[in-house]
């Protein structure tokens, strides 16, 4: 039986929106209808040392599944973990764009005040089987089986090839069609000295693990064989190569594919350096209404900015020093809690904590998300760590207005500002998503009737009342004294050659 | 009598035309500062108004300083501006005191670190690696251009005024040249990839801007035609070599800095007259 691989990316399910990304492919058989949604990655990036975690995305059948994913090493099998979905989850709830709701007081009474937080949800999502392998016909295909593992429920290959041609008549002939569109991009890999890191489901050991062999015999409903179930498979390498081969991946896939990356390093944040990365628009304030289409509105501020990128650019969503030892916030708000250390271990972030089991490294993430095809990207994506660790985040900022009587002198002041904060906050969502906004009339005029006298509507200033909360940062100069010590050698320097100058000036005079 | 006087009037602004673009630091002034209107503008860039000025406040106080020093010419204020625009278009930093200190070391090495009566490193190239290795809260971000086709163009097409003005032109299109042979070989005919890999490359804002503005400085590159057209070629290898082995993006910037004893030997073994603003103005 021959296995169709389809090709797909890093992979994110992305607010109800169905947009595909990874860089290895999945397998499935030729008459399974994949569902491409989004990737998730978690990247974590210590000197050369780079571990990757690889959502499980592939929706179709268990046994159907398999991946490729070019690797810079010939990984070792303590290189190789099974992760948990549940991580990304965090990560994802954690770094999310998130709305942040503020309540203003009432001018004519009493002053309470409150706020709540809201957050986006996205959708989390991310295995062969080999047959036996025939070291003679390998070698006429010049493809080498450099190692073979069992990982809990994975079976996993390392393969190198030589040229794309072999590798593409082994992988036939072992059962998997390659779509035709990645055989060109194989042979760059090959070139490039990858090695190919294979994965498939070993099905037994996967119904062991999970109990369900007996239960099998007398049930036979293939939903329980989904692949969305398969934990996250990690990797890590040493290579001063730190990227992530999307090219693979794209081969088959028509249009965008979406892909969110939670970076980790010790330094600060990470970017990308073939490609431009910017700030997604962030801190608006936006009309109540959004709180219930939110997913929605992210969706088409999201789209809005990448087009005006030239569909190019590589988004910052989220920037934090999530050190353990920091003693400041974590998020502002927060709409999930902030990775622990039980999460950096699982991540591979393994210089949080000291032997001591004390924190002792400084961990910075990074959330960046990636929308790409061929046309627009046609290098794979490079990345590097910066040492900038300023925070940042998606928040938008949804003021409630105050309740009761706003009839006194105070409060008809108040409406009148209302009626104009309002108004900017309709103008912003328009520039944030280009929604038709001249429906939502009614929410500018439901305070403009509440003032009697119409006049005051200009004794008002734009923008009053509209505050616009920065991000907290908690950057401490570490070597300040370094630097006022330079600062400080030089400028004796310099005076010492004024000196000599001038005494230089005044010997030959007197000469 | 009117007639005169118009007369007289433009006369005196062709003049004025003519002077500013006599000197072709006038026209590397205005037009990095171009670049960074549009960086901060269109790129959205994180560089504030607050940075800018203590990058360009530094270097030119610092200038002040060595001038009052040295005694040396007022007119090199300009080559400091060229100076702290380059800062501001390639360093990043959240620190302001490392942005000035950049400013303040890029300065001081022109008048401290010289060889015959020429300063050794390129003044922006000096401050932005001494921050980077000194400081570790500098960086540069080579994306940061994005690829704009329009833009690219545009900055190709200013370099080719300017270089053609100072005469170094060879530099950067032998550098530029024969990097992209290097590539091409590696990237199309050796590892199979498409063109549009290679252009991807190519479109980076920050190599056609080292390429144009900062390896092409007429004070810290070998005098000779031949000498800078062998120190081009060595320059554009090393960049190959760092940039494919060891996955550093930022070679060329790197590769310019540490270059420098292969310019003192070119320029011994193949020597050349030294450049001078003053005469190329004339």
């Amino acid at each position: 039986m021959k296995k169709k691989i389809i090709l797909s990316t890093f992979v994110v399910g992305f607010i109800g929106l169905n947009v595909l990304a990874f860089c290895g492919f999945y397998v499935a058989k030729a008459d399974t209808k994949l569902f491409n949604k989004s990737s998730q990655i978690i990247l974590v990036r210590d000197g050369n040392k780079t571990t990757v975690t690889m959502s499980n995305d592939f929706d179709g059948d268990v046994k159907d599944f398999a991946m490729v994913v070019p690797v810079p090493t010939i990984l070792q099998r303590e290189d190789i973990r099974v992760s948990e979905a549940a991580l990304f989850n965090k990560l994802d709830d954690y770094s999310g764009p998130r709305l942040v709701e503020y309540y203003d007081q009432n001018p004519c009474e009493i002053r309470v005040q409150e706020y709540m937080d809201m957050s986006v949800d996205m959708a989390m999502p991310t295995s062969i089987n080999m047959e036996s392998v025939k070291v003679k016909r390998n070698k006429e295909l010049g493809v080498t089986v450099e190692a073979t593992y069992d990982v809990e429920e994975y079976d996993i290959l390392i393969l190198s090839a030589k040229k794309s041609a072999g590798l593409k008549t082994w992988l036939t002939e072992n059962g998997y069609k390659i779509p035709h569109s990645a055989e060109e991009v194989l042979e760059p890999y090959i070139k490039d000295n990858l090695k190919f890191f294979v994965v498939k489901v070993d099905l037994e050991k996967l119904d062991e693990m999970s109990g369900v062999g007996n239960v099998r015999k007398y049930i036979d409903d293939p939903s329980m064989n989904s692949a969305r179930t398969l934990r996250p498979l990690q990797i890590t390498y040493e290579s001063p190569k730190f990227m992530l081969p999307i090219r693979l991946g794209m081969a088959n896939s028509n249009g965008d594919q979406d892909m969110i990356v939670y970076a980790f390093s010790k330094e600060g944040r990470v970017e990308c350096t073939n490609y431009r990365t910017t700030k997604i628009p962030t801190n608006k304030n936006v009309p109540l209404f959004v709180r219930d289409k939110f997913g929605k509105f992210y969706v088409d501020l999201f789209d809005k900015a990448h087009s005006r990128e030239n569909k190019e650019a590589i988004f910052l969503e989220y920037a934090w020093n999530v050190s353990p030892q920091m003693s400041g916030v974590k998020c502002d708000p927060c709409v999930g809690p902030p990775p622990i250390f039980a999460d950096f271990q699982k991540a591979g972030v393994n210089w949080a904590i000291n032997s001591n089991n004390q924190a002792s490294g400084q961990v910075f993430f990074t959330r960046l998300h990636v929308r790409y095809s061929r046309e627009t990207h046609p290098q794979d994506l490079l990345f590097h760590v910066t040492p900038n660790k300023e925070h940042f985040q998606a928040r938008y900022i949804l003021t409630n207005p105050a309740q009761g009587d706003l009839s006194c002198d105070e409060g008809q002041l108040y409406c009148a500002q209302l009626v104009k904060n309002r108004a900017n906050e309709l103008d912003n969502l328009h520039d944030l998503t280009s929604w038709n906004t001249s429906q939502y009339k009614g929410y500018v005029q439901e305070y403009y009737k509440k003032i009697k006298d119409k006049s005051i509507m200009n004794k008002v200033e734009q923008d009053r009342g509209q505050v616009v909360p920065g991000f907290d940062s908690d950057y401490i100069d570490p070597n300040k004294g370094l630097k006022i010590g330079i600062l400080s050698s030089v400028v004796v320097l310099m005076l010492l050659m004024f000196f000599r100058l001038r005494l230089n000036s005044i010997k030959r005079k007197v000469a | 009598m009117q007639s005169t006087e118009s007369i007289y009037q433009t006369r005196e602004k062709t003049n004025l035309l003519k002077s500013i673009f006599n000197d072709a630091r006038h026209i590397q002034i205005i037009y990095l500062s171009l670049f960074l209107i549009y960086g901060v503008s269109s790129l959205s860039w994180d560089i504030t108004v607050e940075k800018i000025v203590v990058v360009v406040g530094s270097t030119l106080l610092t200038q002040l300083l060595w001038i009052g020093i040295t005694g040396a010419k007022l007119s090199s204020l300009k080559s400091a501006l060229i100076t702290s625009l380059g800062l501001c278009l390639i360093l990043q930093s959240g620190s302001l005191l490392t942005l000035g200190l950049a400013g303040f070391l890029a300065i001081s090495a022109k008048f401290l670190l010289r060889v015959k009566g020429k300063h050794l490193f390129n003044p922006a190239n000096f401050g932005i690696i001494a921050s980077i290795v000194l400081f570790q809260d500098a960086w540069i971000s080579p994306g940061q251009w994005g690829s704009d086709t329009l833009f690219l163009l545009c900055l190709t097409l200013m370099g080719c005024i300017v270089l053609h003005k100072i005469g170094r032109l060879e530099t950067t299109v032998v550098f530029l040249g024969s990097l992209f042979l290097m590539e091409y070989l590696r990237t199309i005919v050796y590892q199979g990839w498409e063109m549009d890999v290679l252009w991807h490359k190519f479109s980076s804002g920050t190599l056609l801007l080292f390429a144009f503005f900062m390896i092409t400085d007429p004070m810290t590159i070998p005098n000779s035609k031949k000498a800078r057209m062998i120190w081009a070629l060595i320059l554009a290898g090393a960049t190959f070599l760092l940039s494919t082995r060891m996955q550093i993006y930022t070679a060329p910037i790197w590769v310019i800095f540490f270059i420098t004893p292969i310019t003192v030997l070119l320029d011994k073994v193949l020597p050349g007259v030294k450049f001078e603003w003053n005469k190329s103005t004339n």
